[in-house]
């Protein structure tokens, strides 16, 4: 039990394999615009099961790679290798889970959640079935007739959750999941989302800004670097699972590798901020 | 259904405390001036008796009607269609705008003089001015609902690769129903405002034509009593919408 | 999923008036109806006769004089009764409901009242310009002052800003202007419509009344010519205000 994340990062193919990454954005209409270098030739392998969480500077890049990996944007080089294959298109091994939720308001939370299982044709009553499954395994059975707008920040990231464990794929995408959920709510997620995750072995790319977070969920920690975004570094986490937040803050891995992690995020800073006055 | 407690509240007692206040001012000073003139409610009340019992009021609000509703499912039919191809082809949709709006801001009295010479004075010219600008505020409304898409939950559908129907039916359409419902309530005052006009300036017939008449017999309490049925008939379509609209977003606002 | 740039839609929408008037244009020449159908060069012709003649730019100045008084009127019992009504709940309660009548009622159907009452002198077409534009510039008052940003008070009284008068106009009055100027900008079309009401019905005058001296003897030209400019200054002046609303909104 203990090492359960090792065992998962040595198993066969690559969950996520990119190579190269190169993103541009042009930032007016205009001929003569600005480019904005996003992405500066990424590589990451993810294992399968991997508990993978990324953290940087905001504007670094981490919502751009994310939405790379989901197929929500193509790159302009370089590759995404999903289970083995090459894709250009969002598909049924990956769902997202979005920073503002993405909850439809004009549908209740069961209707929210069974979304992506209609999309994609599922028998009516099956999919019922498999929303009401994953709406209780995120704990709002008696939810399930409300409107988003009845529901706190950390119950509409529920159903967000629901929603992307619905579909059954292996690979959960989240883009700051719990960014705008109160400190107390969010420790309990944390823990929901480690347990569900470790439960269906899922793999897990988890975008975050709190290096608290960031450490307590990760098998590993990706710290990205700023203009143009790049990886920095890649840096293992020796923790035993489950975890939750009270032992892991005192364990003195935990404290390694948060000092570690704030030590280069903070170098990134001071280094941007003299490069900005040179 | 208590009905001393219900009259101890103020949003009841106020509204009629205040009523009676300014009718009764209004009898006596009316009375004691030009009863003729100044219309005490005693004589609006008798006038309504009396245009009621002729049928002369009813008759009236039918003709009203008539051209109202038609003008007003017609604009509807027309209106949608047009505003979700002005959503969906952008291109198509700026080059009209301009038009759109350019007409939309023109007061209708002064191109009343254009409708006579394009369609007269009868049924057909009072159905335009109803028809015309209640399609141009709802197919506007319609465009701005299908492009004000919100872009986050955009791309949750496309996270989900939905197609382009599903695309529609449940992204799309329901995210401009709001739009959609608010151009028919803008639609709904800009045709009982057109339907006015036309009877009052084109062919003098129903609610307006009896303001007209009125106005050119001197009797302020026959007009009065066609203003208070056309105020009656606007709040009653403004409200209905209104409950449309409450009804359609049930997951917008708390139904409290 | 291209979208085009504001460049670009100007571009097409030049376009699109350009071909819209030449097809007219020549419709019109092909149809020879100009009752019907004046050619645009009919139309400008008349719009420079109208100019040069200064009879446009007489009526005009008639015209945004009575827009302007009777904005300036409309503003004044805007603001006592929007904040009476904003201050006192007995107030809201006992004068709310012939605003909202006035509201739904169309201005048109007044003004025959108005002209019995007020007759079609200077008074009664301000007062059918009036009569159009207060309720919005009411509401808006009302609902501005109501929704008065309560921690922002506390921050201006912590700061030592004492009294109702300078906190309404230190916080409450700039917290409320983008609910203003809306209400603002709604008045102003309604006005419009008033002043042209008023001209047309009451006394002919200004804009309105040149209208509808051209319509009544069947110069479709002229019409169009005298129109232009009256839509023209609807335009403007809505858009001016939604200008200025845009530049004052902070979130
Ligand atoms: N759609 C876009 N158009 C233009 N620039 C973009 C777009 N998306 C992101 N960027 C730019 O790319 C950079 C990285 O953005 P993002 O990936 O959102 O950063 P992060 O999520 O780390 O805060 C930023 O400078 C941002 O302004
Ligand atoms: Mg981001």
């Amino acid at each position: 039990m203990e090492n359960t994340h090792i065992t998962n990062s040595s198993t066969g193919t690559s969950a996520i394999e990119l190579s190269g990454i190169r993103k541009t954005f042009t930032l007016s209409e205009d001929k003569n615009a600005q480019q904005v270098l996003a992405l500066d030739g990424i590589d990451l392998s993810i294992n399968q099961g991997e508990f993978l969480t990324i953290i940087g500077p905001s504007g670094c890049g981490k919502t751009t790679l994310l939405r790379i990996m989901a197929s929500l944007i193509l790159p302009d080089e370089g590759r995404v290798i999903v289970e083995g294959e090459a894709v250009s298109e969002p598909d049924i091994k990956r769902a997202m889970v979005f920073q503002t939720f993405g909850l439809f308001p004009w549908k209740t939370v069961l209707d929210n959640v069974v979304f992506p299982l209609i999309v994609r044709k599922y028998p009516a009553q099956q999919t019922r079935e498999i929303a009401i499954q994953h709406i209780k395994q995120v704990g709002l059975e008696k939810f399930q007739n409300a409107y988003p707008h009845q529901l706190s920040g950390g119950m509409q990231q529920r159903v967000g959750l629901a929603r992307a464990l619905s579909t059954g794929a292996d690979i959960l995408l989240m883009d700051e999941p719990f960014g705008a959920i109160d400190a107390q709510t969010r420790e309990l997620m944390q823990e929901e989302l480690m347990r569900i995750c470790q439960e269906e072995q899922k793999t897990v790319v988890f975008i975050t800004h709190d290096l608290n977070e960031a450490v307590m969920l990760a098998d590993r920690v990706l710290l990205m670097s700023r203009g143009p975004g790049q990886v920095r570094e890649i840096i293992s986490v020796n923790l035993p699972r489950p975890r939750t937040e009270y032992d892991v803050r005192a364990h003195q891995e935990f404290v390694r590798v948060r000092g570690h992690l704030w030590r280069e995020l903070r170098n990134d800073l001071i280094e941007q901020r003299t490069e900005e006055m040179v | 259904m208590n009905l001393l407690a219900t009259f101890k509240s103020r949003r009841v007692y106020l509204p009629i405390l205040s009523l009676l206040v300014v009718l009764g001012g209004w009898e006596l000073v009316g009375r004691s001036i030009n009863p003729l003139l100044f219309a005490p409610p005693s004589s609006i009340i008798a006038m309504f008796g009396e245009l009621i019992a002729s049928g002369e009021l009813l008759a009236a609000a039918k003709i009203t009607m008539q051209a109202l509703f038609l003008g007003y499912i017609l604009a509807v039919i027309a209106g949608i269609p047009m505003g979700v191809l002005m959503g969906a082809w952008p291109r198509f949709g700026d080059i009209l705008q301009p038009y759109l709006y350019a007409i939309f801001s023109t007061p209708r009295v002064v191109v009343v003089p254009l409708i006579i010479v394009w369609f007269g004075i009868g049924f057909e010219a009072r159905l335009f001015l109803v028809f015309f600008w209640t399609a141009i505020a709802i197919s506007v409304n319609t465009a701005q609902g299908v492009r004000n898409a919100r872009p986050d939950l955009l791309e949750v559908a496309r996270s989900f690769k939905v197609g382009r129907y599903q695309m529609a039916r449940h992204v799309l359409i329901p995210g401009a129903v709001p739009f959609v419902i608010s151009g028919l309530r803008i639609g709904a005052e800009r045709a009982i405002v057109g339907v006015i006009i036309g009877e009052m300036f084109l062919q003098i017939v129903g609610l307006g034509g009896i303001i007209t008449t009125a106005s050119s017999q001197l009797l302020p309490a026959k007009m009065l009593c066609a203003v208070a049925v056309i105020a009656v008939l606007g709040t009653i379509i403004v409200t209905t919408l209104d409950m449309l609209e409450a009804r359609f977003q049930v997951w917008r606002n708390d139904s409290n | 999923m291209k979208t085009l740039s504001r460049l670009e839609t100007r571009r097409d929408q030049l376009i699109g008036v350009a071909l819209f008037l030449s097809v007219w244009e020549v419709a019109a020449q092909l149809f020879d109806k100009p009752l019907l159908l004046p050619p645009v060069s009919a139309i400008l012709t008349a719009l420079w006769d109208l100019i040069i003649s200064g009879e446009l730019i007489t009526a005009l100045g008639e015209s945004i004089f009575l827009l302007i008084v009777g904005l300036l009127v409309a503003i004044v019992i805007g603001f006592v009764f929007g904040t009476i009504i904003a201050r006192s709940k007995t107030a809201y309660w006992m004068l709310n409901p012939y605003f909202s009548a006035l509201f739904v009622t169309p201005t048109i159907a007044l003004v025959p009242l108005v002209l019995v009452w007020f007759g079609f002198g200077f008074t009664g077409r301000v007062l059918v310009v009036v009569l159009a534009a207060v309720v919005p510039i009411l509401f808006s008052v009302a609902s501005g002052l109501r929704d008065a940003p309560g921690d922002l008070i506390d921050v201006a009284r912590s700061f030592g800003v004492k009294g109702e008068i300078p906190l309404l106009f230190t916080v409450r009055l700039r917290a409320a202007l983008p609910v203003l100027m809306a209400g603002l900008r709604l008045a102003a079309g309604r006005a419009v419509v008033g002043m042209a009401v008023a001209e047309t019905y009451l006394r002919l005058g200004g804009i309105g009344g040149l209208i509808k001296s051209y319509g009544a003897v069947f110069r479709t030209d002229y019409v169009f010519a005298s129109i232009l400019p009256l839509s023209l200054l609807g335009i403007l002046l809505v858009s001016g205000i939604g200008r200025i609303e845009r530049r004052l909104k902070w979130s």
